[in-house]
């Protein structure tokens, strides 16, 4: 009986050390690095670890890192926002016009406001008015879409646009980080296994970036450390697990609602901006497509945490750069992917863990399979592979997940 | 010793209902003043009045001799008041530390929260009053008892003098008990004083220095515990004779009408919940099983109503294997089941109390004609249900969640014993009623004994294991570890058993 008992408390600490554990993180990215480079070395498919590569994968994260993040402020203080797709869209027009206007500076502090606004507008839909959290993020999304067409028929063609696109906004100014950019280049250049694989991903990264970018990645621990160091952040978190005790305490959970839903659509918004401004320089109807419905998918990938958004904003990110660029790359990354269930499998199988083994077992071989006779894969299965590990994550990890108890939950103020 | 706390003709209306009116209350300092009433005799408002939740239509509060007024639980708090709640205020997902600072966070600049300040604060008000917490748990890994402290130690950390603690023994086992009752005796003996909610008379004449008793919305008597009864205080909370439970003949069948043989479920998470559990409850005798919360009782009770399946060995319902039958057809060949979470498995909330008399007689006269429900049977029956359980409701039209926790606790037991069920699950059936309403729930329930009734009696309230029980069956991480008689057992050997201090 007493191991009964026990069970539950180790398998927390262990999930705990498996998930916090940075040094564990560190050594598993090196080794899928290692098996990355081999690949490369083998299949003579040089592309996933070029600078281009980890440029787009950048380019790609970011709008989806946003509006993660937004989902973040939002759910963790309580409320869920399923209008981050049409925060988006707000934010790609605005910061499009604003930006034709004004400049592109005025275009991203403009969609910051409208964000904003849009966000401030589902906070008082939900948080006031008390109108379900599911549908009010559905109006939002269902208004922006319709009132971005109608604004656009407006303004757009007088001034050399199109009744869907924009005209042509000027492009933020990038830089390349002195020093270390060239220094990566050259030894990328240098063809040294590993390490010149790892020195062409660094380079996409801090190779023409933009200002925006490094602001933007910046929220992730900026939004950690409001989160769990500052007094509003507790507040924030407790609004989001239990606002009958928040309010019990005096807190007034109603305005940090107000306040972390704003956020949200701030923050959702500039990632559309970014999409309009920094990724391509037009506002394009159906631009966000989706975007925002993927941000929601990164912070459940996540585990409510910023770090988390951020790995999978960052997958979703390479996939969809991979969708761009060559075919042959898909290929070299399922060999990866064959052999990392490989190797997981026989740690499993190590630790007895049957289960997991088998299920890695198959996954390398089918890996592996599909290696040997597929010629090209499909452009739709690249697209759908993020979709498909969110899936999985939730499948595996859904017992680990410790998403807000109270986000979702309809609140009303003095409620037992 | 001086009056901490002067209350006056306190009086609290709400549409139609008097919630308080002309309550006097004196509390002196350093002692601890239970007060007692049936539920609905306005205890809560009271305490939520002094808390600042609730403004009062009129009347004065004095605290240490001045008149003050509450506007909100942040005026509380700075007059030194503090509310330990019933229904704990944490977040399982934070540390014990988080949960008591939050509010009242130290900080820098207004904004960084200091938390090695706050740790240590925390770890000194521990030491002081003896209170066993570690900051750095997270409240997930937390038990029952060790929440209650974090709440207690939530308060101290605020600077109350006066602590009211919301009915605190309801969710606790009687080593629970006695360690809080240590705990407050400590408190006081450190000078603050201790209001403390209760409607069990044994512990309120063990622990209080003073006893105010509440009925119908005002206070009505003041009394020391030397030289008063248990059934003083029943009376003077009922106001009148309370009704006796009658004994009746009891006749034991030799058939089971429930029998589980080694049966174990673990959870898809692969966690066993129960292992080989051997119970047996025959025609016309109440078995009692006691355990602390969460020691699979849920998961038993699941697998007899056929919710759950077990992995291994039988369960076997009126002749049924209730791992193989649908829990409708378990229902209605005769099982009657009282849910402990009344307001999430009992009813439906925002629904009349008439459609909450069909729920689980669906299929079978007389709620049911044909492929139809009758509405005029389920409203009769209502009728029926709400006059023999005295069910408080203005009438059967009304929403369930109109009614108070207690009547609707009488409502769900009337359903569950209407038809005259062969094996009634009764979960925590007089959980958060009055003294009356248990007297009724008693009532029916020893009187469906005398008629032949199986009845499993899930409860985590000793008195009513001891006063229904014929035989107490002591469930432990998911088995039945002894089965004892409740004439030869104490509560201090049960609340061992319990423990799974004899494993």
């Amino acid at each position: 009986m007493s191991t009964d008992t026990k069970t539950p408390s180790s398998l927390k600490s262990r999930a705990k050390s498996l998930a916090s554990s940075p040094t564990r993180i560190a050594i598993l990215i090196a080794g899928v690095l290692i098996i990355l480079s081999f690949v490369e070395k083998v299949t003579g498919s040089t592309d996933i670890s070029s600078p281009g590569t980890s440029g787009a994968t950048l380019r790609f994260a970011i709008p989806l890192l946003m509006a993660g993040l937004g989902g973040l402020w939002a759910e963790r203080a309580g409320v869920i926002n399923i209008g981050l797709e049409g925060m988006m869209i707000v934010g790609t027009w605005t910061g499009a016009w604003f930006g034709f206007k004004h400049g592109p500076l005025v275009g991203f502090i403009a969609a910051a406001v409208f964000g904003l606004l849009s966000g401030l507008f589902h906070a008082i839909l939900t948080v006031k008015i008390g109108i379900d959290q599911a549908v009010s993020g559905l109006a939002i999304n269902l208004i922006a879409a319709g009132g971005a067409r109608y604004l656009s028929g407006i303004f757009f063609p007088p001034v050399g646009g199109d009744r869907t696109v924009s005209p042509p906004v000027a492009s933020f100014p990038t830089f390349t980080l002195p020093g270390v950019s060239p220094f990566l280049e050259k030894i990328d250049g240098k063809n040294i296994f590993f390490i010149s694989n790892v020195a062409g991903m660094l380079n996409g990264f801090t190779k023409e970036m933009s200002l925006v970018t490094l602001l933007f990645l910046f929220m992730v621990p900026l939004t950690s450390w409001i989160l769990w160091r500052s007094k509003f952040g507790l507040r924030m978190r407790f609004s989001g697990e239990n606002p009958m005790a928040a309010e019990s305490l005096g807190i007034n959970v109603y305005r940090i609602r107000y306040v972390a839903v704003s956020v949200s659509g701030m923050l959702a918004s500039l990632g559309g901006a970014y999409l309009a401004l920094v990724a391509s320089s037009v506002y394009r109807e159906g631009q966000t497509a989706g975007r925002g419905f993927i941000g929601l998918a990164t912070v459940i990938f996540g585990n409510w945490k910023p770090g988390g958004v951020f790995a999978g904003s960052m997958l979703f990110g390479f996939t969809d750069a991979l969708r761009v660029r060559e075919n042959k790359s898909v290929m070299a990354l399922i060999l990866v992917a064959g052999i990392v269930a490989a190797f997981l499998a026989i740690y499993f199988a190590f630790k007895k863990k049957w289960k997991p083994a088998i299920y890695a077992f198959v996954v390398a071989a089918l890996a592996l399979l599909l290696n040997k006779t597929v010629e090209v894969i499909p452009q739709e299965f690249v697209t759908v592979f993020p979709n498909f590990a969110t899936l999985i994550v939730l499948t595996f990890l859904a017992q680990r997940l410790t998403p807000p108890a109270a986000a979702g939950a309809p609140y009303r103020r003095g409620s037992e | 010793m001086s009056n901490i706390l002067e209350i006056s003709g306190i009086e609290k209306k709400y549409p139609g209902v008097v919630a308080n009116r002309d309550v006097s209350l004196i509390v002196r300092e350093g002692t601890i003043h239970a007060i007692i009433g049936e539920n609905g005799a306005g205890k809560s408002t009271l305490m939520k009045t002094l808390y600042g939740l609730i403004r009062p239509d009129a009347g004065t509060i004095k605290v240490f001799g001045d008149e003050v007024t509450l506007k909100s639980p942040q005026d509380a708090i700075a007059l030194g008041i503090g509310m330990v709640h019933q229904h704990f205020k944490l977040a399982d997902n934070a540390t014990v530390l988080e949960n008591v600072i939050l509010g009242s966070e130290p900080s820098r600049f207004g904004f960084i929260i200091k938390y090695d300040e706050a740790r240590e604060k925390l770890l000194e008000i521990a030491k002081t009053y003896q209170l066993d917490i570690d900051p750095d748990e997270r409240l997930s890994n937390l038990g029952v008892g060790e929440r209650q402290r974090v709440e207690i130690a939530k308060v101290l950390y605020r600077g109350a003098k006066i602590l009211i603690l919301d009915e605190p023994t309801a969710v606790l086992v009687p080593q629970e008990v006695s360690e809080l009752f240590a705990n407050l005796r400590e408190l006081v003996k450190k000078g603050l004083t201790v209001l403390f909610i209760s409607h069990k008379l044994d512990e309120v004449l063990s622990i209080s220095d003073e006893i105010t008793v509440m009925r119908q919305g005002t206070t009505v008597a003041s009394l020391t515990p030397a030289g008063t009864t248990k059934k003083m205080l029943a009376e003077l909370m009922v106001g009148g004779e309370l009704p006796k439970p009658i004994a009746g003949h009891q006749v034991v069948s030799e058939k089971s009408f429930l029998s589980l043989k080694g049966a174990s479920y673990t959870r898809h998470d692969g966690r066993e919940i129960l292992h080989n559990l051997d119970l047996e409850v025959h025609g016309g005798e109440i078995v009692g099983l006691a355990g602390v919360e969460g020691n699979g009782q849920s998961e038993l009770i699941e697998l007899v109503m056929g919710l759950l399946q077990a992995n291994v060995g039988s369960v076997e319902v009126l002749g049924l294997d209730a791992s193989n039958t649908l829990t409708r057809d378990i229902r209605n060949a005769g099982v009657a089941y009282i849910p402990q979470d009344r307001q999430r498995d009992g009813v439906l909330m925002f629904a009349p109390l008439w459609e909450n008399r069909i729920l689980g007689h669906q299929f079978a006269s007389p709620m049911a004609k044909g492929i139809w429900v009758d509405k005029h049977a389920a409203i009769e029956d209502s009728n029926r249900v709400v006059e023999e359980f005295d069910v408080r409701t203005p009438g059967v039209n009304v929403l369930v969640s109109a009614l108070s926790g207690g009547n609707q606790q009488k409502f769900i037991v009337g359903r569950e014993l209407s038809g005259d069920p062969k094996l009634i699950i009764a979960a925590q059936p007089t959980r958060g009623v009055d003294v009356g309403a248990q007297a009724i729930i008693w009532d029916h329930l020893m009187r469906a004994r005398s008629r032949g009734a199986a009845i499993l009696l899930i409860s985590a309230d000793l008195e009513e294991l001891f006063s229904l029980s014929d035989r107490l069956a002591v469930i432990y991480s998911g088995s039945i570890v002894s089965i004892l008689d409740p004439a030869k057992t104490t509560p201090e050997d049960l609340g061992l058993a319990m423990t799974g201090a004899n494993n």
